[in-house]
């Protein structure tokens, strides 16, 4: 279907392909694996039309390809879900769907009815049952990722590229989204499927290709290696294990923060939990299960309804994140980009953000401490920049990542939040972030992490609580954290 | 099952004209109880023929705000556009359809030049259309420094011309906003200025012709601009280098008040037109009231501002 010979592209400092080959055959569906910064992104917009490669060539579908615009590419059947949809929320779901290929009457007119009818079709050999007239923006991140796959089939894609399009959902949704790509491949779709999550790629891989540092490590059939095999394939190195020992003394006997039937914005309702100083909690559950709300709502961010929160002994029925802070919170929000970092500035003042009291000497900002500060984090968390001063918008996620982790840590003395903290981070800065949790946890902070990677939460979690609908459905620790309890508590009672 | 969110979805979408009428509404009531001239047929005529140039520009505007942009040259085109109509017919009877044609000719062309500055040099339409406008008022300068020339009689029938008792202008304002209403709701290029408006990265992504929907969107708004200055010196019966220029604030409040997003992507031109009646109503109003037009300015100003606020607080809730 897609052959890719030698293709190397480079932009202004950096070489993002050297010489990369990649065979995807008819009705496959064929992993791509590699840290962030390998080239799976450029990989894909060249295939996808996006950017024209430097050197190598291209065939799809038996003819050479050398496209000069996304539009082009889909013409010939390439369609690309991207990590961030391209839909338009306030548009309806047929109009998503048919978007620059509007279905026109006789007169040129758009036929309104008739796009929404062949929407419902589309989506219905899917397995999916929309509305039509639903405006996108008020879907499930599920069900839009459905519409843009219906989108791509209004093109008779041949090849289907979905770029990590299991981070934003979760559980059972992905079960669903696997049965319909393996629906979508028995009708002789291509798939392209890019992951960072091991255990997917064997779960509806039939091949899988390994990229690292922009060159080809290797490509091989799923059923032919282990997990461990393509972890050093992507590292480049064996990699030990990714968590650290798990706390083996005793936690403190009082908690440190304790929510009493909290109501959140309509979106939590009465969770009474307990966290303890020294021990990593888990939050699971689905997207949309209210675990962030939960987050933001102890951190001051969303209002509290009903109930009250409790730290260090003193009680409060509502909460702002100065509060929070003074009390020695920390919250690390699950977009880092949009939440977190100031992207334009450099590491130094992202870390001394919300801490600036420290640094000012009479009214100015001592940039000379500033930057020691910076430094000591920096060395302490094994940031990989090129000093203070380096802009964080030019550094990879998981050291963006690190930065706002250490940001927190300055200045947390009690409870600190991490919303997904290695979302879209490769698998070596995440053993890193995971280090530097239990770090922390051991030097007496209690640790809340939200995360819905289930090996993520069982491996780091010291006592793992179930989220569902607004509701903690159930709490799990030692060997019954695992995943399957996990998932059940998730789940249950949801029709399925 | 279906019909419970089908009429919730049809309340939504339709909220900003509910919102409208319903000011339109209160206005008329306040204005009945203040004095029983203002439901005569007269004044009623009066407030639809006012309403005239705001509606025309208005209608412009709230294509380049459908797509996320704006045009912020609007007041000056007005200027230079009317300034050119009577300089050139100058009285002349035999000049007036070839110099209209020119002169929407040429709104139509600044506003593609505006289209074209924004998608080759990546400038934000504000700063752009901002240029354009001092560009132009210092052309409209160059060309004439006060009032310029004069139109026959028989061209001051688009302003004062009735058809079935109707005032002409006012009516070809209405027929010309259903049809851009019908463009937007059901031929492709339409549909995809709401899609540009509602993701511009994502229209890209999708291989959307933005580069069409902004020649577009801009061309037309020169062009309602051009509508404009014509109807003003039918009006006037001559063209004045500063008529123009309370219509780039002024523009934009029928288009908020009409539930256009300022951020793009969802609004329609129908509502503008009655947010154009809505503010014809309320300085009609102010007339009777005796205050005077220095304040209808203030009003003008302080409606917008609360308009955008109205928005922005419902975003936050919803």
């Amino acid at each position: 279907m897609l052959t890719l010979k030698s293709i190397s592209k480079g932009f202004p400092g950096v070489q993002a392909l050297k010489g990369v080959s990649l065979e995807v055959k008819p009705g496959e569906i064929h992993g791509l694996l590699g840290e962030n910064g390998a080239g799976k992104s450029t990989l894909i917009k060249i295939v996808a039309g996006a950017y024209t490669p430097d050197q190598g060539e291209m065939t799809f579908d038996g003819a050479p390809a050398r496209w000069s615009s996304p539009r082009e590419a889909k013409r010939h059947g390439v369609h690309v879900v991207y990590q961030e949809f391209v839909l338009f929320p306030q548009l309806s779901v047929a109009e998503n769907i048919f978007v620059g290929h509007e279905l026109r009457n006789r007169f040129g007119i758009v036929d309104h009815a008739r796009m929404r009818r062949e929407a419902s079709q589309l989506l219905q050999r899917l397995g999916v049952s929309l509305d039509p007239r639903a405006s996108v923006g008020t879907l499930s991140v599920a069900d839009q990722q459905m519409v843009e796959i219906a989108r791509a089939m209004v093109h008779r894609v041949k090849l289907l590229v979905l770029d990590e399009p299991t981070a934003v959902i979760a559980g059972q949704e992905v079960t669903l989204l696997f049965d319909r790509l393996r629906r979508l491949r028995d009708s002789g779709v291509s798939v392209i499927f890019i992951s960072h999550r091991l255990e997917e790629v064997f779960a509806i891989c039939d091949r899988v290709t390994v990229l690292k540092d922009g060159e080809l490590v290797g490509t091989h059939d799923v059923a032919g290696v282990n997990r461990e095999r393509l972890i050093s394939m992507m590292v480049g190195r064996e990699l030990g294990d990714l968590f650290p020992p798990k706390r083996a003394a005793a936690v403190a006997p009082r908690p440190v923060l304790r929510t009493e039937n909290l109501s959140i914005a309509g979106r939590v309702r009465d969770v009474s939990i307990e966290l303890r100083s020294g021990e990593i909690v888990a939050l699971a559950g689905m997207v949309g299960a209210g675990r962030t709300e939960l987050a933001l709502g102890l951190f001051g961010a969303l209002p509290i309804s009903g109930g009250a929160v409790q730290v260090d002994g003193h009680r409060f029925t509502s909460m702002s994140p100065a509060r929070a802070i003074g009390l020695g919170m920390g919250l690390v929000t699950e977009d880092r980009k949009s939440q977190g970092l100031a992207m334009q500035l450099d590491v130094a003042a992202n870390i001394t953000g919300p801490a600036l009291g420290e640094i000012t000497k009479r009214l100015l900002i001592d940039k000379r401490q500033e930057a020691a500060i910076a430094r000591r984090e920096i060395d302490r968390y094994r940031i990989a920049c090129r000093g203070p001063q380096t802009p964080v918008a030019t550094m990879s996620g998981g050291n963006q990542q690190k930065v706002i982790v250490s940001r927190w840590a300055r200045i947390c003395r009690t409870v600190l939040i991490l919303d997904e903290p290695t979302r879209g981070v490769d698998v070596g800065a995440k053993a890193e972030i995971y280090r530097i949790m239990r770090e922390l946890s051991d030097a007496g902070l209690a640790i809340l992490m939200i995360s819905s990677e289930l090996t993520e939460v069982v491996g780091m979690a010291d006592r793992v609580i179930v989220m569902r609908e607004g509701r903690i459905t159930g709490e799990l620790q030692g060997q019954d954290a695992t995943e399957e309890n996990i998932m059940h508590l998730a789940t249950t009672e949801r029709a399925a | 099952m279906i019909a419970p969110a089908a009429v919730r979805r049809w309340i939504q979408n339709n909220a900003s004209l509910f919102g409208v009428t319903v000011l339109i509404v209160a206005v008329c009531v306040v204005g009945g109880l203040m004095t029983d001239r203002f439901f005569s047929f007269g004044n009623i005529v009066n407030v639809y023929e006012q309403s005239t140039d705001l509606a025309l520009v208005s209608i412009g505007q709230t294509l380049t705000i459908l797509t996320g942009g704006i045009d912020l040259s609007v007041g000056s085109l007005i200027s230079l556009t009317s300034c050119l109509t009577s300089g050139l017919i100058n009285g002349d009877p035999g000049r007036v359809i070839p110099v209209a044609a020119a002169v929407l000719a040429l709104g139509t062309l600044v506003g593609v030049l505006n289209a074209g500055l924004v998608i080759s040099l990546r400038v934000h339409p504000l700063i752009v259309t901002l240029g354009m406008g001092a560009i132009l008022q210092g052309v409209t300068l160059f060309y004439a420094m006060g009032p310029v020339g004069k139109v026959p009689r028989d061209f001051t029938f688009l302003a004062y011309g009735r058809i079935a008792g109707l005032p002409l202008g006012a009516t070809i304002a209405v027929v010309f906003c259903v049809l851009v209403a019908m463009f937007l709701r059901y031929l492709p290029l339409g549909r995809q200025i709401y899609a540009v408006g509602d993701d511009d990265n994502a229209a890209r992504l999708a291989g959307l012709p933005r580069t069409r929907v902004l020649i577009f969107v801009y061309g037309c708004s020169g062009f309602c601009c051009a509508a404009a200055g014509l109807y003003l010196v039918a009006r006037f019966g001559v063209g004045q280098p500063y008529t123009g220029v309370n219509y780039t604030l002024a523009s934009i409040t029928p288009v908020i008040l009409g539930g256009t997003a300022l951020s793009g992507g969802r609004g329609g031109v129908i509502g503008t037109l009655l947010g154009a009646y809505l503010i014809s109503l309320v300085n009609n109003l102010l007339n009777f009231m005796d205050v005077s037009k220095h304040y209808q300015l203030v009003a003008q100003a302080l409606i917008i501002i609360l308009a955008v606020s109205v928005y922005v607080e419902r975003r936050r809730m919803a």
